[in-house]
Parts: structure tokens; C-alpha cells; sequence
């Protein structure tokens, strides 16, 4: 498994990891917003995301943020909405550095 | 060179198997102390419930007698048991060191009657010990710990562990009557599993020993999110029927990057009390294969016996009872290897990896 060394807040807006092989991710807000895990926001049955752009506002940021056992974190998001949660391996497939898109 | 370092030097050959290093450079000599020609040493051990105790007692006695002008040692064995939560803990268990859930993917495959004499076992050697019964639908600690009562309470509205048999103990079957039963969804499960693990005054433990419920649900999912476990223990029968259920707990703790320290195979074989006949009724070497595949140690077999049954019911696991029999020896194998399993990985570093949030 994937395991973080430090997750931290690269900006007001956004969420930077730097994970145990060395390897570091910079997670925009809103991206990291509209790939939401959580029931409400993925169907469960179809995968299909519910979820849409549209939903999301432009200036959306986590409030705060905490481990899951040894496997995840929960973002509580200023929205409101906190039922997400992010496992490492999760994180490491939405990296979005052109090494991992690539 | 002084005969401190003289014997310190010959220390040096002694080797912790399961940890492959000699026990100077892991720091396990505490004192060395010169009498003339007599020396006595303590060694600290990572657990009580060392597997190699005695074998290292005599190779240190052995090694210190093979120093010239030294004619007597003393060897004293003492054990700090090492804590696996690291700073990844969420608070809830501060003083517990371990915790160790025991697990299956098939109901009826012995959980309760492993984690109980698990317990124990680990508690004999010296250990502190908790058993929580997370069992919330079929809670059988009860049962097979011989307790009736109800919990006391501590200031600040916290539970105290029934303490029995040396264990201090909680379960779900303290508080509801024999009459009831426990109907609930999702939600009301991982609010009992957040008060029994923070809402328990469990005080210092070297190892909390879960007992879970069949399966790969609520229960198991609470536990992996709530706190940092050491590893779980993987409990199965011989049989097919249990062990391809066993494979699908193995990889939900693998999804919840929760390492699996081994696994047991309970009702292994059954020895014919006239003639001392063993038979595999379950089929052989089953669980031994599963654990090969999976690169698992196996931790131990636990025969099928009617005295495991009888001291049960009682309310008295045998390894109470009856330490010295066929049934409790194999308990206490397992509890040994466990133990190591935990220490090694303790030791390694693997589950301390610090995440740091600055959020």
C-alpha cells in the first residue's frame, strides 16, 4: 500500500502529500472535491459518478482534515460535506503530476 | 579489555531467532553486574510470552560461564513489550500498546474460545492484558470467561473492565439481559465499538485482544478506521467451506493495510481418547497451505477436544485448568508466536512510519 510521510496544505486552497517512496502529489481543492468516494456522491451499484461539476463552487477548500485507521483521511470540506473518505491508494491513482497521468 | 565488556562480548553471540540479531545490539542486556568470580545479568525480552525464553536464558548463562576467571551467572529474564500505535493512535487508546483482532470470515470456527485462551495465555506469562468482546450479536466471552456480573463504574462516566482470571474484560453481553437481543444497523455498531474501545478505562495494556464478529462488516470496517491496530489473527477450521471465507478477511485487513500476524487452525485433529489415534476430520494441512500461499505464518493448530468444550461451558478456558494438556499447550504455542509476530514487527519500525498532518 501507498503510505503518505506528510499531508499538508500547499495554499489556501489546496492539498499537497509527500508519500514514503519520496514521490509528491499536489491535489487541487475542487478536483479533489469532485472526486468525492462517498455514497452520495458516487452510486454504489453503477459506480457512476452523482456528483456533477456544476454542484461544486469554484472556491472550494478543505476545512480540516484526520487519519482513518492506517489506510485513509476524512476531508470535512467548508461546504459542509465530510462523508468522504480517501484511502492512500485512492490518493496516489488521482495524483495529477504528468509522471502519473503520463 | 574489562570482564564487563568481556562479557558483553560474548553476549554478543547470542542470537534472538526471530528477530536475527544478537541480543547486545538490540539492546536487550540491561545490567551487568561483577561479584568477584559470579555475574549476573538481566535481559529484557520484547514479551513475556517469548517463545525462545529459555532457550536465550541458557545460551546467555552458557556464554557468560565462557568467560575466563567467570564461574557463576546469574541470568535474570525480564520483558518491556513494545507498542505498535506509534503516534498514529487517535487518542482513544493512549495506554494500550497492542491490539490484536481475532478474526474469520466463517461463523463457528472457534473466535471466541481462540481470543479467550489467547488471553490467558499471554496474561500467565506475565503480561497485561484486555479481552473486549465485539461480538455484539452472539457475545460469548460471557460464557466462556465464567462472568455474570455487570461492569462498575469509573469517574467521568467511564466503564470498568470486568477483571477475571487475571484479564480485565468487556463485552457487550454485560449490558443486555439474557432475554434481549441486539438488532442495529451500521451506524449504532460503530458507535459501540467507539465506546468500548474510548469509553472503557482499559488503563495500561501491553495487548487488547478482540474478539469480532464473523465476517467483513461494520464491526471490522469501525475497528480499522478508529484506531491503529497492530494486526489481526486469522482463525479458521481445516475446511474449504472456512477457508475461502478466511481469504476474504485476510484481504478486507489487506484493503485496510491492517498486517495480519497469522493465522490459527482451530479443531485441527482429534485424538482418540482409548487409543490415541489422530484423525484429521476436517481434512489436513489446510490452513498451513493458505498461510503458504498468502505468505502468512501459521501460528498454531488447536486440536478438536471435548475438554476445550467442557471448560468452556464452565466458564473456565483450559489453559486455565488444565495447562499442562495437549489443548492448552497448543493455546499457548499460538499465544508465543503471536507474540513474537508482534514483537518482530514492532521492532522492524514498519507500523511506527509516522504520518504527519499539519493541516
Amino acid at each position: 500500500m501507498n503510505i503518505p510521510s506528510k499531508i499538508t496544505r500547499a495554499n489556501q486552497h489546496d492539498v499537497a502529500i509527500t508519500w514514503s517512496d519520496g514521490h509528491q502529489s499536489l491535489y487541487p481543492a475542487r478536483d479533489l472535491r469532485l472526486a468525492c468516494p462517498c455514497a452520495s456522491c458516487v452510486d454504489e451499484m453503477t459506480g457512476l459518478r452523482i456528483l456533477q461539476p456544476g454542484q461544486v463552487g469554484k472556491g472550494v477548500a478543505p476545512a480540516s482534515l484526520e487519519l482513518v485507521g492506517r489506510y485513509a483521511i476524512r476531508i470535512w470540506w467548508q461546504d459542509g460535506h465530510s462523508s468522504g473518505i480517501y484511502t492512500f491508494d485512492y490518493l496516489r491513482e488521482l495524483c495529477p503530476c504528468e509522471e502519473c497521468r503520463g | 579489555m574489562s570482564d564487563k565488556q568481556a562479557i558483553l562480548e560474548a553476549l554478543r553471540r547470542v542470537q534472538d531467532p526471530d528477530l536475527r540479531r544478537d541480543i547486545v545490539s538490540l539492546g536487550f542486556v540491561k545490567e551487568v553486574k561483577l561479584c568477584g568470580p559470579a555475574a549476573a545479568v538481566t535481559i529484557e525480552l520484547t514479551t513475556p510470552a517469548c517463545p525462545v525464553k529459555d532457550l536465550l536464558k541458557e545460551q546467555a548463562r552458557q556464554a557468560i560461564l565462557s568467560v575466563p576467571g567467570i564461574e557463576e551467572a546469574h541470568v535474570t529474564m525480564t520483558a518491556q513489550v513494545r507498542s505498535s500505535m506509534g503516534s498514529r493512535g487517535t487518542g482513544l487508546l493512549p495506554d494500550v500498546k497492542n491490539v490484536i483482532p481475532v478474526a474469520s470470515g466463517k461463523g463457528g470456527v472457534g473466535k471466541s474460545t481462540v481470543s479467550a485462551n489467547l488471553a490467558l495465555a499471554l496474561a500467565r506469562s506475565g503480561a497485561n492484558v484486555g479481552l473486549l468482546d465485539a461480538d455484539v450479536y452472539g457475545p460469548s466471552i460471557p460464557t466462556l470467561m465464567g462472568i455474570s456480573g455487570k461492569p462498575d463504574m469509573a469517574p467521568g462516566n467511564r466503564i470498568l473492565p470486568i477483571r477475571q482470571y487475571g484479564v480485565g474484560v468487556i463485552s457487550m453481553g454485560f449490558f443486555l439481559p439474557r432475554d434481549k437481543a441486539v438488532i442495529w444497523r451500521g451506524p449504532m455498531l460503530d458507535k459501540m465499538i467507539g465506546q468500548f474501545l474510548g469509553g472503557v478505562q482499559w488503563g495500561a495494556l501491553d495487548y487488547l485482544v478482540i474478539d469480532l464478529p464473523p465476517g467483513t462488516g461494520d464491526v471490522q470496517l469501525s475497528l480499522c478506521q478508529k484506531i491503529s491496530l497492530t494486526g489481526a489473527v486469522v482463525v479458521s477450521t481445516p475446511q474449504d467451506v472456512a477457508l475461502n471465507v478466511a481469504q476474504k478477511a485476510i484481504i478486507m485487513f489487506n484493503q485496510l493495510n491492517c498486517p495480519v500476524l497469522g493465522m490459527v487452525e482451530n479443531m485441527s485433529y482429534y485424538v482418540c481418547s482409548c487409543c490415541g489415534t489422530r484423525e484429521a476430520i476436517f481434512g489436513d494441512g489446510g490452513t498451513q497451505r493458505v498461510a503458504e500461499q498468502l505468505e502468512l505464518p501459521l501460528l498454531g493448530d488447536i486440536p478438536l477436544s471435548t475438554d476445550i468444550r467442557v471448560q468452556s461451558d464452565r466458564g473456565r478456558p483450559i489453559v486455565l485448568d488444565a495447562p499442562e494438556s495437549l489443548a492448552a499447550r497448543s493455546f499457548v504455542t499460538v499465544a508465543e508466536n503471536l507474540a513474537a509476530q508482534i514483537s518482530i514487527r514492532n521492532m522492524s519500525g514498519e507500523l511506527n512510519q509516522e504520518i504527519q498532518i499539519a493541516f
